[in-house]
């Protein structure tokens, strides 16, 4: 079988390695009433997160935000108003961003893989965080068990107000097309 | 809550298994603790629209229990340097959660001990989590 042209494909060459969206900045800093919603809502009682006599006692050394907070801190304010309509997207796509144009062409499913965070600090109240995303790679059309589609990666970089990296993730998404699953497939799982 | 050292733990030890049991409000607020309005974690009409069988843990509640899982173990002292986790099925209402994890590699450097835990969070659908922690632990 000869090599087949993927036009769609081509046309998402020019993401890689390109910044998805604009740098970020996170709307407040890091701060105790938030710490505080997450501790009840994962009821997580590690001392560290809100009883700054037992914090100061360890190796932190005062209160410090949960580590897995840290993408908390920097997503954007909600646009609740036609959140749906937008599948759930924030606020409205930016030109940047190749998932638009996989909706676009009929790669509407998506489906998160893999998160993979690194903490180089843990975060205190006060801290201002900001982050930039960069486009790491685009896999060819790929076929899965949720039809064909394509995996993006793309890794965010966490700056404090010091322009010092304070972590970084890995994200990967699959986007399909849920009109190609092969339905004689489902029920296996 | 005990806060472990290095001493204290050996490649091979397994975590105290535990089982989260996932309701919607424990999913809600989740998601809205992590300020994440995507309507698949809240309406559960939404989230069979996208093939979901219902509302469903975001990610980043599935990391922060990762992380609690962990650092429930490990006490007071200990430092998540990583959260590494593939996902597979997900976490919905009515199915409990289970963790479990063991400890894959122990590293002593010059001011800390870093142990990796190979760990799976599994409901009655499959994998929902599975990946590696890496614990910073005192020496001493």
């Amino acid at each position: 079988m000869s090599e087949e042209v993927d036009e769609l494909r081509e046309g998402l060459e020019k993401y890689i390695g390109q910044p998805m969206g604009p740098p970020g900045t996170a709307p407040d800093p890091v701060n105790v009433p938030m710490i505080r919603h997450w501790v009840d809502a994962l009821d997580d009682h590690n001392p560290i997160y809100l009883d700054e006599d037992a914090a100061v006692k360890t190796r932190h050394g005062g209160v410090v935000a949960p580590p897995a907070m840290l993408q908390t801190w920097i997503f954007p304010r909600p646009k609740i108003e036609g959140i749906a309509e937008r599948g759930g997207a924030p606020g409205e796509w930016r030109p940047d961003n190749p998932i638009p144009v996989l909706d676009a062409a009929g790669y509407v499913g998506t489906l998160a893989t893999n998160s993979e965070f690194e903490f180089f600090r843990y975060l205190r109240p006060g801290d201002l965080i900001s982050t930039r995303t960069e486009i790491e790679s685009i896999s060819a059309r790929k076929k899965t068990g949720l039809g064909q589609g394509y995996f993006i990666t793309w890794i965010t970089y966490y700056l404090d107000q010091d322009g010092e990296e304070v972590g970084r993730q890995l994200f990967r998404i699959l986007k399909f097309d849920p009109s190609t699953i092969d339905l004689s497939k489902l029920g296996a799982q | 809550m005990t806060a472990l050292r290095a001493s204290d733990v050996s490649v091979g030890d397994a975590l105290p298994d535990w089982v989260l049991d996932v309701t919607p409000t424990r999913v809600i607020a989740g998601a809205i603790a992590s300020r994440d309005f995507m309507p698949a974690h809240h309406d559960p009409e939404f989230a069979r629209s996208q093939g979901a069988p219902d509302i469903f843990l975001n990610i980043l509640t599935t990391n922060g229990f990762v992380s609690r899982f962990v650092t429930d173990w490990a006490g007071p002292e200990s430092m998540v340097k990583a959260i590494k986790i593939r996902l597979g099925a997900p976490a919905v209402p009515g199915k409990p959660l289970r963790f479990s994890g063991e400890i894959a590699s122990k590293t002593e450097e010059s001011d800390e001990c870093l142990v990796e835990i190979a760990l799976r969070a599994a409901n009655d659908l499959g994998d929902h989590a599975t990946g590696t922690v890496v614990v910073s632990l005192p020496l001493s």
